[in-house]
């Protein structure tokens, strides 16, 4: 595999675009370019940035990515920046993209189905590896995509993704699929052939307070928990009022997530609250089913840190047994970061990167993203590599061929 | 028989048995499950506590947290605003000023939009001075908004007040029409107030949902406001102090250059002068020579015997041609020597053995009037640079003088030492003194002191005037010093060689 990134800051998009694509092509000093991934600051989110990258690539290159809070590269975190990687990939590994849009009009269930049709149209018999998608950070139901999708390519099928973020601002996030610039939508990659790669995903929450059970709910909406109003246990824990709590919101969900109890992890399955309604019901970002036992969750920027070391030694672990050297760019590095942990580190943001960097063969191409939210199977028996939609976590994707 | 009947009573004895033996297992099952629910209570009690406990836990992380966050925004906070007033307090241009905010230092105060806008008196309007954050339409929509509601800004630059979004202003939806106009969630707006020039204020703020404005961000705001004024003031006093250095320099060239214009006219007229004395004086000569020749040649009585009358009065004419003689003589030499056409000859003199031939002209005149004549003349004085007759004549014209205005029985001390590379002469006499008012003008030519020797003995007024002028010919300097009524101190040098 060649792999060639190049990172810009500039201000204006089509200049980044230029940087950034220019330098990843000097890097992969390949001529044939099979795929390029963009990440960028929702601020470089336009139709010329797109433009601009597909002139250094040739007609028909596929081009996949999505906008987020900030941007990961092997130079630093970048609030506006863009990264663009270009790949190269050996004979016997091939792939397939896809998009599906107007996800609110279509249901996310549906949307998923789609998706999952489309990426499998061509692929007919031949062997599937992995799944990548980027999904709008914003969609309400995104667990129900996953059901959708898991339907077409199989629940046991390895799915990561991210959900694509803006500036903290809640409001509008794009996701970029080849020449266009798209909103309420989902972007696919079905890889087949001979790729290898290794997941990890953790995030470092420990569970606080006595486990509690989910009365009533619907979705990703918790309407009672023990038979009260969901809200009532941030009341008691937090001692604050609703007001107070509507108030405090987005640093309460992301100091303190609800915990889903999954039997056979080792880790509890996060879920921030995106509102509260009057009646005390908690909107969450992913599904929670009735009958989940649920614990409130503390986390710690140590503890946090410490996830990101155990993260990635698992997706080391899972390409180990391929003997793929990544320092010789032979493979790469994706990390999806939730926007939470950002906010959580703060000045120790970089940290995460660092621990990444220093565990990760020299020179190994890293880039990435910080996500609304991200997707990744389950490791438990029980789950049987069932993908579920997680919040808080530190999302490592090693790939090499 | 026998056995039916050991049946019955064994039945009758596990008849009474089995109640009796299910009651205590009851009552030991009853006892069993009362410590059980002990136990579960005890489970049940600890789960509470424990909850309670985590409940405290989190309260208190929330808290710490909470402080964390500020704390931590306050480090970046101060440490971006301690960079900032660097960058901003070293540039002394205005417009550099703007440029030095950048916007990474914004984004390290939490903020990613950011923009100053200054009053201009004379346009009676805000005008934009640094835009971070914002597209041309964006910063034509809010320019729009502040020329509109002006009197706001302009009464918040008054008040000296910074607002934000967590500022409450009274009686007004200021500050949501503010969010909306700058697109922001969050902002802070500080009055700079400079003390000179025009004043203005200092925006930032940002989308994030997620960033509540804290008093701390106020503060720092507020600094930075100040320092911004305190840089422009600089700048602007800078700029003034600058301005009036140069109108000073221009001055002082202008000047510079009115002065070298006179005085090369001055230097055009002296010369014109020293030429025409020059002339006159060789015009004068000539036929001076032939009526003193005539005049000599008529006394000699060669060309016949001449009455008293007449030779008294061919006496006169002699007498006054020798003295214009002399005048123009005296005349030619300031002349030729101004117009730089006496060579002066460089050469090693003994000032001693100088002294000493001069002594011996002048003893005479000072025996003829009884004047003491005292020479103290040093014996270390090295060899001087100069031209001997010259010399010799700058004596005996000081001399002369010192005779001249020294009463009978006088003295003159004539004193000869060794100032660093110089010879310095100091001829120092008991005359009459010269009058302060006449002192700088004594070297003048054809200044003459008002006294009654001077009224009574002639003179041309040439004599210092020429023994200055050799004596600047020599590079050396001649200065006087005199108590009028007590005598006067003539000093010269002359260079060593």
């Amino acid at each position: 595999m060649n792999i060639g990134i190049g990172l810009s800051t500039e201000k204006n998009p089509i200049l980044a675009a230029k940087e950034a694509t220019g330098t990843a092509s000097i890097n992969i000093y390949k001529e044939k370019i099979d795929l390029a991934i963009v990440f960028s600051s929702v601020d470089f989110s336009c139709p010329a940035l797109l433009r601009t990258v597909s002139l250094y690539l040739q007609e028909g290159v596929p081009i996949i990515g999505c906008s987020g809070a900030a941007v990961i590269s092997n130079q630093g975190i970048f609030t506006h920046g863009l990264v663009v990687m270009l790949l190269n990939f050996p004979e016997g590994v091939y792939f397939n993209t896809a998009c599906v849009k107007d996800i609110k009009t279509k249901m996310p269930l549906n949307a998923g189905r789609e998706l999952g049709e489309k990426l499998l149209y061509a692929f007919q018999d031949a062997p599937r590896v992995l799944s990548l998608i980027f999904l709008d950070g914003l969609m309400q139901e995104g667990s129900n995509f996953i059901y959708g999708l898991q339907e077409r390519l199989g629940k046991s099928f390895p799915l990561v993704g991210a959900s694509a973020s803006d500036n903290m601002r809640f409001f509008r996030t794009y996701q970029y699929f080849n020449q266009e610039l798209l909103t309420d939508s989902a972007i696919g990659i079905l890889w087949g052939g001979k790729l290898n790669f290794g997941l990890g995903i953790k995030h470092g929450w420990k569970p606080l307070g006595k486990p509690r059970t989910v009365t009533k709910s619907y979705g990703n909406i918790v309407y009672e928990i023990d038979n009260e109003p969901a809200a009532k246990i941030y009341e008691e824990y937090l001692a604050r009022d609703m007001s107070e709590l509507q108030k405090e919101l987005k640093r309460i969900s992301i100091l303190y997530p609800v915990g889903i109890y999954l039997t056979g992890e080792d880790e509890y399955l996060l879920r921030n609250i995106i509102s509260i309604e009057s009646n005390g019901a908690l909107h969450f970002q992913g599904n929670v089913n009735q009958g989940s036992t649920i614990r409130l969750m503390i986390g710690t920027k140590e503890s946090c840190l410490a996830a990101t070391g155990e993260a990635l030694a698992e997706a080391k672990k899972g390409l180990s047994g391929s003997n793929i050297d990544l320092g010789k760019r032979k493979g790469f590095a994706l990390v999806f970061d939730s926007v939470s942990r950002y906010n959580l580190l703060r000045r120790n943001a970089a940290k995460e990167l660092e621990i990444i960097k220093a565990g990760l063969d020299t020179d190994t191409p890293i880039i990435g993203l910080y996500t609304y939210g991200e997707q990744a199977p389950l490791k438990a028996v029980s789950y049987q590599g069932q993908a579920y939609f997680h919040n808080q976590t530190i999302t490592i994707l090693t790939i090499g061929t | 028989m026998f056995g039916a009947e050991y049946l019955f009573n064994i039945l009758i004895l596990a008849g009474i048995l089995t109640p009796i033996s299910l009651v205590i297992a009851l009552v030991f099952k009853t006892e069993q499950i009362k410590q059980l629910q002990t136990a579960v209570d005890k489970l049940k009690k600890s789960l509470e506590e424990m909850d309670e406990q985590a409940k405290l836990i989190v309260r208190t992380d929330m808290e710490l947290n909470k402080t964390q966050e500020e704390l931590d925004k306050k480090v970046a906070g101060l440490y971006a605003l301690q960079r900032l007033s660097r960058a901003i307090s070293t540039t002394l241009e205005e417009s550099q000023i703007f440029k030095a905010i950048e916007a990474a230092y914004i984004e390290e105060l939490g903020f990613e939009k950011a923009c100053v806008f200054l009053w201009n008196e004379k346009e009676n309007k805000f005008v934009s001075h640094l835009n971070i954050g914002y597209s041309q339409d964006e910063i034509g929509k809010i320019k729009t908004f502040v020329g509109l509601d002006k009197d706001v800004f302009l009464d918040l630059i008054k008040s000296g007040k910074t607002i934000s979004s967590i500022v409450v202003i009274p009686g007004s939806e200021l500050g949501d029409k503010i969010k909306n106009v700058f697109t922001v969630n969050a902002f802070v707006i500080s009055p700079i107030l400079p003390k000179e020039g025009s004043k203005g204020f200092f925006f930032v703020g940002t989308e994030n949902m997620d960033i509540a404005i804290t008093e701390g961000d106020e503060e720092l705001i507020t600094i930075l406001s100040n320092q911004i004024g305190q840089a422009l003031e600089n700048a602007r006093l800078f700029e003034k102090t600058w301005r009036a250095q140069q109108e000073l320099e221009k001055k002082v060239e202008e000047r510079t250059r009115e002065l070298t214009y006179a005085l090369e006219e001055v230097k055009k007229v002296s010369k014109r002068k020293t030429d025409f004395i020059s002339s006159v004086s060789h015009e004068l000569r000539t036929p001076l020579t032939s009526i003193k020749g005539y005049a000599a040649i008529l006394l000699e009585e060669k060309l016949g015997h001449l009455p008293p009358e007449a030779k008294e009065r061919l006496g006169r004419i002699n007498r006054h041609s020798d003295e214009l003689v002399h005048m123009v003589n005296g005349l030619l030499d300031i002349a030729r020597i101004e117009a730089g056409k006496t060579v002066m000859k460089a050469e090693e003199q003994d000032l001693k053995n100088i002294i000493d031939t001069v002594y011996d002209l002048i003893l005479i005149q000072c025996k003829n009037k009884n004047i003491d004549l005292v020479l103290e003349v040093a014996k270390n004085i090295p060899l001087v640079l100069a031209d001997r007759s010259q010399i010799e004549r700058i004596f005996i014209n000081l001399l002369g003088n010192a005779i001249k205005f020294t009463p009978q029985n006088g003295r003159i001390t004539l004193k000869a030492n060794r100032k660093d590379d110089m010879a310095q002469i100091d001829i120092q006499d008991t005359g009459i003194g010269i009058p302060p008012d006449a002192l700088s003008s004594i070297f003048e030519e054809f200044y003459r002191v008002d006294n009654p020797i001077n009224q009574e003995v002639k003179g041309t007024g040439l004599g210092l005037s020429l023994v200055k002028h050799i004596i600047e010919a020599h590079k050396g300097k001649i200065w006087v010093e005199s108590k009028f009524g007590k005598g006067s101190t003539f000093s010269f040098t002359i260079p060593l060689s």
